[in-house]
């Protein structure tokens, strides 16, 4: 009596299968599965309760989860622009420098360098509303008398949330696009200067479509962070004032840990993870049109 | 209608001085080649006259027209570039007509002359697809509509043929030479190849280390070659020169062999001149088999052993031992010949050069 045995192939494949089972795959079907439940961290045995897709249909009729859901979006959209526009500034006058670029370069990635925790901290202290430097240098400077309540008003808030979120962000932008720079071939820009085209012909025509991929590549990592912006949120805010400023993600984990109740915040996850899907599909069909287009080779 | 017109025309990077105050007059509609090994300074002065580099001095006249401070957009040229500069990410059609776009031509005006440029080229068929779909000589020529549909007053080529191979680059230069024809306007072209150089141009211009060597017609540089430099240049095989010293009635090599001073250069040396010696391989052959063209009294015999042999077809090269070293020469209605054998080789002399050694500057009258 012979035991079958494995064919190479599968014998070598069999321990990333497992790994990869035991540390995606089964966490992944848990997950999912609960958000089927009503399951509580406070009383374990409501995981094997099956309830369908009552928390899907409560979330979906819940005024605060679209709330959060559309300032997710707001932010993304904001964030994503205005860095798009400064890195590609920064970008183009770092690539200017004949002297010191490297130099540049490294400074243009401090920002990068500091956890987003530390990054929310700073702001907070910045934008404090009695000790804060934005109203002492406001103040100061006479542009108002007012001790303005950036963290406080919900509006002001939001505001605060996004500097902080594209200082510490947009040197992604900056260095994807200088890459971009640094790789396209000059002569086609001799070749419009030639042409007759004025310095904003020649970007506009020549340069930007050869950069674009470049930046639609920053777009697709951005928009997948700051679908899941979390840290910066929570140590500036915690979504206040009165929810103010809650968004996606501060939601599911106040739902998840605050109120315990983790199969609707599976629930709200799963919903979200959407939200980045469609931003990633998005985003890869115009890098790979932006790609076809000036018929990059990589 | 355009001249062009380089006055102490020079470039500085820092400190390091690359072009050195040249002087050049380029006639209208003339074809200019600008020649020389790399660095010698050739491609950075076209793109002085593009407007793409600072001027560091002098000044730079297109159409008595002084452009030295006005960018390249509005100095009216075109450009063709090495790696043909197309734009990507737009058709063969979009292409050719991008300047015209750009300059705010109506559109009946930009389609009549993309046309014509694309029936110039026989780009018809591609108008369509983009530079990534074209092979290496369709995109010279799409960059080269690209400049004929500005209808600029000066053409300038920055080695439009060295990204191509042997036989797409003689066939494109055939047809730069009917595009100048057509389109009648002012060339300079820069190559490092002097073949290209003396079939396109009208005048060319030899340049070495930031200095012009000499400008001439393509008959004036091969001809009468008016440095060492020039002679070694033009032509190919080069030119064989040789160290030697002038003693009386004749040149004396390194090795001591000698050949007798030709006679209009008697009055031009003195007896120890330090000078270099110079002989066409066309002028070097075995008896029988060249072209001789002067006096028989000019024609010097030897006997030298052959080192190697270079059948090409219609000629074979002949390398020969003369003074210890080869000396090329030119067999015409070859005959076999192989190393070691020895032939009777005639030296024309009435077609022989000599330079000074010190100056390398041509002593020839």
């Amino acid at each position: 009596m012979t035991v079958k045995r494995l064919s190479a192939p599968t014998l070598l494949l069999l321990p990333a299968v497992l790994v990869l089972a035991a540390v995606v795959v089964v966490p992944l079907c848990l997950s999912f599965y609960s958000s089927f439940t009503p399951f509580r961290l406070t009383r374990p045995e409501t995981f094997f309760t099956f309830i369908g897709l009552r928390s899907y249909r409560n979330i979906l009729s819940d005024a605060n989860f679209w709330w959060a859901f559309g300032r997710t979006v707001l932010l993304l959209t904001i964030a994503l622009n205005l860095e798009m526009l400064l890195g590609l500034g920064l970008a183009l006058l770092v690539e200017k420098a004949s002297r010191g670029q490297r130099l540049l370069r490294t400074i243009m990635m401090f920002p990068m360098m500091f956890s987003p925790i530390l990054v929310g901290f700073q702001f907070k202290f910045m934008f404090n509303d009695n000790i804060g430097l934005v109203n002492n240098a406001l103040q100061s400077l006479g542009v108002t008398r007012d001790a303005i309540p950036w963290l406080i008003e919900g509006h002001l808030a939001f505001v605060a949330i996004s500097i902080a979120e594209i200082w510490s962000s947009t040197s992604i932008f900056a260095i994807l696009i200088l890459a971009g720079l640094l790789a396209m071939p000059k002569e086609p820009v001799e070749a419009a200067r030639v042409d007759g085209c004025t310095p904003w012909q020649t970007f506009r025509y020549v340069t930007w479509p050869f950069i674009m991929p470049f930046a639609y590549i920053a777009m697709t990592i951005r928009s997948l962070d700051v679908a899941r912006a979390y840290d910066i949120v929570k140590i500036m805010t915690d979504g206040g004032p009165a929810g103010r400023t809650e968004l996606l993600w501060t939601l599911v984990a106040r739902t998840a840990y605050s109120d315990a109740r983790m199969g609707v915040a599976n629930a709200m996850a799963y919903f979200s993870i959407l939200l980045s899907i469609v931003f990633t599909v998005y985003f890869f069909k115009k890098l790979a049109a932006a790609r076809t287009q000036i018929g990059a080779e990589w | 209608m355009a001249i062009v017109s380089l006055k102490k025309l020079t470039k500085r990077y820092g400190s390091m001085e690359i072009v050195h105050g040249i002087d050049l007059d380029v006639a209208d509609r003339e074809f200019i080649a600008l020649v020389g090994p790399s660095g010698c300074g050739k491609s950075t002065t076209l793109r002085m006259i593009a407007g793409l580099e600072d001027i560091s001095g002098g000044t730079i006249e297109i159409g008595e027209r002084i452009v030295n401070d006005l960018p390249p957009r509005s100095r009216n040229i075109s450009m063709v570039f090495q790696s043909y500069a197309l734009y990507p990410h737009m058709t063969v059609r979009e292409n050719l007509g991008f300047s015209l776009k750009i300059a705010g031509a109506p559109k009946e005006e930009m389609d009549r002359r993309v046309a014509e440029a694309s029936a110039i080229l026989g780009l018809d068929a591609l108008l369509e697809r983009r530079p990534s779909q074209l092979s290496g000589g369709q995109r010279q020529r799409v960059a080269m509509g690209r400049a004929i549909v500005r209808d600029p007053d000066v053409f300038l080529f920055d080695e439009p043929l060295s990204n191509l191979d042997a036989k797409l680059r003689t066939q494109m230069r055939t047809e730069i030479k009917k595009l100048h024809a057509k389109v009648k306007s002012t060339v300079i072209y820069v190559t490092h190849d002097q073949v290209e150089a003396m079939t396109l141009a009208d005048r060319i211009v030899i340049m070495r280390d930031g200095y012009i060597e000499q400008v001439g017609t393509p008959d004036e540089v091969f001809q009468r070659p008016a440095t060492r430099f020039v002679a070694g240049f033009i032509g190919s095989p080069p030119m064989n020169l040789q160290e030697a010293t002038v003693a009386d009635g004749k040149v004396v090599f390194a090795g001591g062999q000698s050949l007798p001073l030709p006679i209009r250069f008697k009055a031009k040396v003195n007896v120890g001149d330090k000078v270099v010696f110079g002989l066409r391989p066309d002028d070097i052959y075995p008896a029988g088999h060249g072209l001789h063209s002067g006096d028989a009294a000019d024609v010097h015999d030897v006997e030298l052993p052959v080192t190697v042999t270079e059948p090409l077809g219609n000629e074979t090269l002949v390398f020969a031992e003369f003074d210890r070293r080869d000396w090329v020469s030119r067999m015409l209605n070859p005959k076999p010949l192989k190393a070691g054998d020895r032939v009777a080789m005639h030296f024309d002399l009435s077609q022989a050069h000599l330079f000074s050694a010190e100056t390398g500057k041509s002593l020839r009258a």
